[in-house]
């Protein structure tokens, strides 16, 4: 065995468990479920047995579906309005734990750790939050009783509930991404600072002109994760609404914050129509990946070669 | 590279023994069930069996609450070919979903015992966990305050006088409002199921399916239909609206538990809450006044149901193990005074320790019952169509007529 043969050997060898981890819980679920998509599989059809071939039926059917179309609607708003909120979020949190503020190490940290916590833990933890505390701190103070108010629950009507899946979403993600673009400021030349400071830069001038184009490649990568995660959110959604509440949609009544990862569970387990889900889970992936691509290409072209 | 291929070989040998004791051994049984609040005494129960009968018995509780359900998990082991040897179903419809592997329990002796046995044409297949009830459930403490007898509610005019008179007193009577509701998406099932119930079979003999026939065909009669609205529209009306529209369970029985709040619209499994809450009042069920006509009688049936896999290796065993939970002294004592459950057998003497268990016993014993009718219709009509309904009319986005023509039409789409 030669050194070169002996570099590859090991090189496969540490290799492998990790390719066999990823083709058992990705390739082949994968690809099996694709394939399930296009079947009639029901809860209780022991896999590999007793199912028919349908064709694109469950697409079709999920295609006519109120309650599919009314999920991707709102999942499509929730995604631009938390990528939105979550990135310019995370941008200002770096901006000042990067400053010379003192204590900033502690700050960081404090930023991050919701991100640490479980979606289901901050999904009951946050509706006691907006059922309970909030409507406490509304009774004891005063010039806040409208807080109190059973009309104004954020959770009670359907765009406030949505926009508070988006506030757990946001306080959850925007530490991890805050963490990415530190990386990103601290890694700005400190020479181009000074160069701006002698030219007679301001503060916003420095930020525009310097740190962004600078960080953009940290755009490309918090702006890729925001969209996806948003766009796959399930379970802060699951624990801090349940899809509640309701409201109809082309005529049929159906549950307003539902978004398009627990609509797909619910059609799965709650519908035993485990072909149906699949099916749907197929489209969820195709659009996820056009969004994606489409996202990180504009990205990519902002990208400066240093 | 030696080395490495030692620590390959040796990894490898470890891996295989790691795998090897992990191996399921033969012999035992498997039961699994849907109650994780008793998940600790039942595995109790599950040892000393195993000690007198020699058999080993491994128990996983799985659901509760919104996270996973029984359901999902047999779906994965039935696909995994690891089927329990005992599991439970909730009804006709998850019976059907698993009929072609449940066992005919007809000739067992605990089937002369109880009432209430799950039967498909006539013969039996399932063997009740235990008997639950719901209707609503009193302070029976605030009532005498108030001057209400809980006697005269058994029907609707007699609660619109009552939550008025209790409505009236409520700073009197520390209450922050008449009735305890839930009606917020994850809520589903105390209105879709449990409520909705009412309309099937409140005031019908027991067990009879006349209403639920004409709904499945679609033939609704809008007069049964405009009573039971109007009850909802009552519930809804004299429930604290916080509680009904964004509350889980915890704010709804807390409500109730702590006193300010009258009724409650739940079932007899509230009593370990009550306990934990140290509710120090006096409580029980009276009946739902679902229909103008009286109807004296609140909702009881067995929530669930042990049925054996017939695939199963183990069949004798797992039939003996239902068989000594009936028949036992420590069977029996696990059903009532460890799980606290209102046992289904008439061989069984023992009371359960919660007052409102003893109120469904009481009005059992009276022959006071009406059927649960709700399993007949599916869990995707009931959580996915009924639910948002329900919700809607609580949140006050539609009024009685169109909850009216919504639940028509959902019956139309059967």
């Amino acid at each position: 065995m030669n050194h070169y043969q002996r570099n590859s050997a090991t090189f496969w060898l540490f290799l492998t468990p990790v390719l066999v981890a990823f083709a058992l819980v990705i390739v082949v679920p994968f690809f099996v479920g694709a394939y399930y998509s296009l079947t009639d599989w029901n809860a209780t059809a022991r896999a590999g047995q007793g199912l028919t071939f349908v064709g694109l039926a469950n697409f079709a059917r999920t295609f006519q579906d109120p309650g599919f179309i009314y999920s991707f609607i709102v999942t499509t708003i929730y995604t631009i309005v938390n990528v939105a909120l979550i990135n310019v979020l995370a941008i200002a949190l770096s901006l000042v734990v990067t400053s010379r503020l003192r204590l900033r190490n502690v700050y960081r940290m404090g930023f991050f750790i919701p991100y640490l916590i479980g979606g289901l833990v901050l999904g009951y933890l946050w509706q006691f939050i907006f059922n309970v505390a909030v409507l406490s701190v509304g009774e004891s103070i005063g010039f806040l009783s409208f807080l109190a108010d059973p009309e104004r629950l954020l959770l009670g009507r359907v765009p406030t509930a949505i926009f508070a899946i988006v506030i757990v979403g946001t306080w959850q993600y925007a530490g991890y991404i805050m963490m990415i673009y530190v990386a990103a400021i601290e890694g700005v030349p400190e020479e181009l600072y000074e160069a701006s400071r002698i030219d007679g830069a301001s503060e916003w001038q420095k930020f525009r002109s310097i740190t962004v184009p600078m960080i953009a490649q940290a755009f490309t990568i918090t702006m890729f994760l925001t969209l996806v995660t948003s766009f796959k959110q399930f379970d802060v959604n699951f624990a801090l609404t349940s899809g509640g509440p309701a409201t109809t949609f082309m005529g049929k009544p159906i549950f307003g914050s539902q978004l398009l990862a627990m609509n797909i569970y619910q059609t799965a387990f709650t519908g035993n129509d485990l072909a149906a889900g699949q099916a749907r889970a197929v489209i969820f992936f195709i659009v996820l990946v056009v969004f994606s691509v489409v996202q990180v290409t504009i990205n990519k072209r902002k990208e400066l070669e240093m | 590279m030696k080395r490495l291929i030692v620590f390959v070989l040796v990894l490898a040998v470890f891996a295989g023994t790691a795998f090897a004791s992990g191996a399921p051994e033969g012999g035992g049984i498997t039961l699994m069930q849907n109650k994780p609040e008793i998940d600790a005494m039942l595995q109790e129960y599950g040892a000393i069996w195993s000690e007198s009968s020699g058999v080993d018995i491994t128990i996983k509780s799985v659901g509760g609450g919104s996270g996973a359900d029984m359901g999902q998990q047999l779906r994965a082991d039935y696909a995994a070919g690891e089927m329990p040897d005992i599991f439970t179903i909730d009804g006709i419809e998850s019976y059907k979903e698993w009929e072609s592997l449940i066992l005919d329990l007809s000739d067992e002796p605990w089937v002369d015992e109880t009432a209430v046995a799950f039967t498909v044409d006539g013969k039996v297949y399932g063997m009740p966990v235990a008997v639950e009830g719901w209707g609503m459930a009193y302070n029976a403490d605030v009532l005498k305050a108030a001057g209400v007898d809980p006697a005269s509610l058994v029907n609707y005019d007699a609660y619109v006088d009552a939550f008025a008179k209790i409505d009236a007193m409520k700073g009197q009577l520390g209450l922050d409002s008449v009735v305890s509701m839930a009606a917020s998406a994850e809520m589903g099932w105390v209105t879709a199921h449990h409520n909705f119930n009412s309309l099937l079979s409140a005031g019908l003999p027991y067990g009879d399916l006349s209403v639920v026939n004409d709904l499945l065909a679609g033939n609704v009669d809008q007069r049964r239909l405009s009573e039971y609205a109007d009850w909802v529209e009552l519930l809804f009306t004299y429930a604290d609206p916080t509680v009904l529209t964004t509350g889980n369970y915890d704010a709804q029985v807390g409500a109730f538990a702590t006193g300010k709040a009258a009724f409650l619209h739940q079932g007899n499994w509230t009593d370990p809450n009550m306990a934990a809450a140290n509710a120090g009042f006096d409580m029980a069920f009276a009946p739902h006044g679902a229909l103008h006509s009286d109807t004296d009688g609140i909702f009881v049936a067995a929530p669930s149901f042990y049925v054996i896999n017939a695939e199963s290796d183990n069949i004798a065993a797992a039939k003996q193990y239902l068989r000594d939970l009936v028949e036992t002294e420590a069977g029996q004592n696990y059903m009532v005074n460890e799980a606290g459950m209102i046992p289904a057998f008439a061989n069984v003497s023992l009371n359960p320790a919660g007052q409102l268990s003893r109120s469904v016993q009481e009005w059992a014993a009276q022959g006071k019952v009406y059927s649960w009718s709700q399993y007949y219709f599916s869990g995707e009509f009931r959580d996915g169509t009924l639910a948002p309904i329900y919700n809607q009319f609580a949140t006050g986005q539609i009024d009685k007529a169109r909850f009216m023509a919504l639940l028509t039409e959902a019956f139309g789409s059967l």
